[in-house]
Order: structure tokens, then sequence, then C-alpha cells
């Protein structure tokens, strides 16, 4: 299979697109390190996907929690492969509504938590040849109302991938980004909400229209296990867009 | 990858050499009924042998009968069409100033126009039967400025803007539609110019790809890029230009 032998750590990993990530790469031959903040919903998560599958409380926002979420998974694993800073939240609202405290709040998990993410597993993968894959958006792209916060840091992730791509290319570390749009999360189900109140419109309206259905977790996954395999050993900077054309519309 | 593309049908354009062949190859090697279509028709039957099931025609991308009739003839004979990439393309080195009309129309012709009739008459046949999936291959020239190939960035920044277009007409009949956007790989394209691009540019070759991309991109690594975005393991992805360039374009320096 695609990833066997690889030995990869997964942030946010206790539901959503980080929960698929993970179990798909089990499934594709991969050991899986679960890490989230929320220690029980990691836990169940990794015990689901059974196996060699481990779980690991790890609030990203905090370097020494990286780092040794990092420690932990080469101590169980021997080594590190596959690092993915997928830990996010967002803030659905108008930017002067967006209190100083949350705003920081969403940089500290969204931003600092890929960048330790990228600088704390520097070290393993330099031993591997591994590779990071960060979880943007295609909110990182343009500006999105209610979502200021969250497109902010997204373009951040954009930019420290591309420019740790760059700097790690000697040392034969891949970085690259994902930016996918409206995906089937309890993140876009608490969306649902705030938009519908703001546009006034139907969200699966919406989101037929600018993008023809929701997409899912699992396609999200897909994506993420391609980046991760030798099959994409050229790409190398790139955020690959997952949309089914949102964005490919100027209108 | 084996099985990935089980009992999908397609076609690739170029496909005698360089970065078609390759693709034609992963695409066969995922188990799809692959048609290699070139201008050199002893070419592509050449790079089709080995490949199981494998069939070759002659075609130039810039004539719509031509076209038509490989895309017709395919479906004719195996009942659906399921994946197009559009790979056929030429360049010469030249700069703008010195460009004469003839060669710049020549480039646009078959790395533009081919495209579009391909993506066309593709996408006629695909949303016709339950949709498919269309590969344009771009350039990561697309994307800026190309010394001494400004046809070729012109007709590839083309190719990215109607695979946008294609995939949002598209997209309610199943058609997906996006594009590669490789770096430099090391083709024929690239190898057989590098004298004239070191004459012109004024630049060690090698040195330029060592500094924008640490080393040449394989043929296979822009294939297997390709094999994914042909596989329902992409089933979400349209109306994007997919980068595979070693980080050329991450880089503002």
């Amino acid at each position: 299979m695609e990833l066997d032998g690889k030995r990869a750590l997964i942030t946010g990993a206790g539901r959503g697109l980080g929960l698929a990530i993970a179990t798909l790469f089990a499934e594709r031959g991969a050991r899986v390190a679960l890490a989230d903040i929320d220690a029980d919903a990691v836990q169940q998560a990794a015990a689901g996907i059974g196996g060699e599958a481990i779980s690991l409380h790890c609030d990203v926002t905090k370097p020494d929690d990286v780092q040794r979420a990092i420690a932990d998974v080469v101590q169980a694993f021997g080594g590190l492969d596959v690092m993915v800073n997928n830990a996010g939240i967002e803030i659905g609202k108008p930017l002067p509504e967006i209190s100083d405290q949350e705003f920081a709040q969403l940089m500290a998990v969204n931003v600092n938590g890929v960048f330790y993410g990228i600088k704390y597993a520097v070290p393993a993968l330099a031993q591997t040849q591994g590779c990071i894959i960060n979880m943007s958006s295609v909110a990182g792209l343009d500006g999105v109302p209610l979502l200021g916060a969250y497109c902010a840091s997204k373009a951040a992730v954009i930019r420290l991938t591309q420019t740790a791509a760059i700097e790690l290319r000697a040392a034969g570390i891949r970085v690259n980004a994902i930016c996918p749009s409206f995906i089937q999360t309890e993140m876009v189900d608490r969306l649902v909400a705030p938009f519908e109140a703001a546009t006034g419109a139907n969200f699966d309206d919406l989101a037929a229209q600018a993008q023809g259905r929701l997409g899912t977790p699992e396609e999200v996954a897909e994506m993420a296990a391609f980046l991760a395999s030798d099959q994409a050993s050229f790409v190398n900077g790139s955020y690959y867009i997952l949309d089914n054309a949102l964005t490919a519309s100027v209108l | 990858m084996s099985g990935l593309l089980e009992n999908k049908v397609a076609i690739v354009t170029g496909a005698a050499k360089g970065l078609g062949q390759a693709i034609a190859g992963g695409l066969s090697d995922a188990g799809a009924l692959v048609v290699l279509a070139d201008l050199d028709e002893d070419g592509a039957r050449s790079a089709a042998v080995g490949l199981e099931g494998a069939e070759s025609a002659r075609c130039d991308v810039r004539d719509e009968q031509d076209v038509t009739a490989l895309i017709s003839g395919t479906v004719n004979r195996h009942g659906h069409l399921d994946v197009m990439v559009a790979c056929a393309g030429v360049a010469t080195v030249k700069p703008i100033v010195q460009m004469p009309l003839e060669e710049w129309r020549e480039v646009l012709s078959v790395d533009l126009d081919g495209v579009f009739l391909c993506t066309k008459h593709a996408g006629l046949a695909m949303a016709g039967n339950g949709g498919g999936s269309i590969i344009n291959i771009a350039s990561i020239k697309a994307f800026g400025g190309a010394p001494a190939t400004g046809h070729y960035g012109a007709a590839k920044a083309g190719v990215v803007s109607l695979t946008k277009t294609a995939a949002l007409e598209l997209r309610a009949a199943g058609v997906r539609v996006n594009a590669i956007c490789p770096g430099w790989v090391g083709t024929d394209m690239v190898n057989d110019r590098k004298q004239e691009l070191e004459q012109v540019l004024g630049i060690s070759f090698d040195d330029y790809i060592a500094h924008v991309q640490g080393r040449l991109g394989e043929p296979d690594e822009v294939a297997a890029l390709a094999v994914f975005l042909a596989s329902d393991r992409s089933r979400f992805s349209s109306g994007t230009a997919y980068v595979v360039d070693g980080g050329a374009t991450a880089s503002l320096v």
C-alpha cells in the first residue's frame, strides 16, 4: 500500500478532517499518532482506528506540548515520516465583533500551532527525508465575510508552507498545504447559523451554487494521502486546492 | 497503484514521448485502457508497446476533425471515455521582439487551440455519459513571465483559464477539469533546448535548475499526479491548476 512503513503524526485528530486523515493513512498502511487538545475524543478516535494507532494529548499553542508529542511519536514508532499540522479553530463573526482575545486565540492555534509543528518536526523529518502537510483553506486565498480572522490565519499557513519548503528542500523534506473549501465537518456545521443570519440565504443553496455540494472529510484525506506518499516526490511548496471549482470562478 | 483506474478508458495526446508517454504509462499501470495519440503515429505505436490493452492513434490536435475522430472512435470501440489528458505541446526559444507571428501562432495552435479542442470534445463525450476527468497539461510558466518562451507561457496561461471555465460549465454534468503545472522536467523538450536557453538567458542551466527547484523533475513524478487526478480519489478536485515543481514557484526570489 502507498503509505506502508510511514509513521505519521496528525494534530487535531480527535474529529473532522484530522480523524479522517488518520483513518485513511492507517488504512493505507501507515502507523498513525493522533494528537488533540481533547484527550477523551482523541483516545476514542485512536481506539476506533485500532492496530498500532496511538493517541496523544497536545495543545498546539504550547511549544512544549508539540515538542513532546513529536518526541513521543519518535519513541513509539522509531521515527517520524509525515507531520500533518491540521489542528485549527474558526470564528464566524464580522471583524469588529471579534474580541481581541478570540483573535489572539485563533492565531495561536491556526498559525503558531503550524509554526511549532514545522519547527519542532524538522529534526525528526530530516532523519527520514519526510514531509509536512499543513491544513490551509480556500479562505486563505481570498476574503470571506465572517471569516476574517480565519482567512488571515490560513493565508499565513500558505506563506509558512512555501518558505519552509524552500528552506528545507536541501534536507530532503517536502512541505505542502491543502486548501479545502466547505467540507462536511462540525466546524462547517457551526458556521451555518451565522452565515444564514448574515446573508439571509440558505447555506445548502449557497454551497450548492458555489461548489456543487459539500466535500467530505474522506476526500480531503485522499489529497493528504497523495501528498504524504512517494507519488508526490516532486510536489513541494504547493497549496493544493480541493473545492470542486469554487475558486475557479471570478464571479 | 494498480487497479486504481480499473475499467477506465483514457486518451493521452502527445503520448509518443516525454510527459505524455510517462502519463500514458502511469495510467496504464493503474489499470486504465489507454489510447496513445500523437502527430507522430509511429512514435505513438512504439510508446504503446508493452502497455496492456493500449492502442495508438494519429492525431493532430490543431485539427478539429482529427480530435473528434480520436474521441468518437474511442467511445465507439469502448463504450465510454473517462479520462482525457491533453498533453500535446511544442515550444521554441525566442524573445518576443524577435518572434515571427507565424512561430507565435504555431505554438498557440498546438498548446492552446489543441487543449481547447480536446476539452471541448472530451467534455461533450463525458457529459453525455455520466462524467469523467479532463487533465490539461499546463506549466508553471502560466503564472509569470518566462523569458524566451512568451508564446508558450501565454498558451499555458490560457490553458489554466480555460480549465477553470470548463470546470464550472461541466460541473453539473459530473465532468471534472483540472490542470497540471509542472516545473522543469527532464524531457526532450527541456534537454534539447538547454544550450539555446543558456545562450538566450546568459545563465548556466544546471545552476539555474539547482537554485530554483533543487533538481529536474522526472516525467513519472508528473504522471503520478495525473493518475491521482484521473482517479476517483480526487473526485472533489475540479477547476484547479496543480503545481508539481519541487518548490520553484513557492519562492519570490
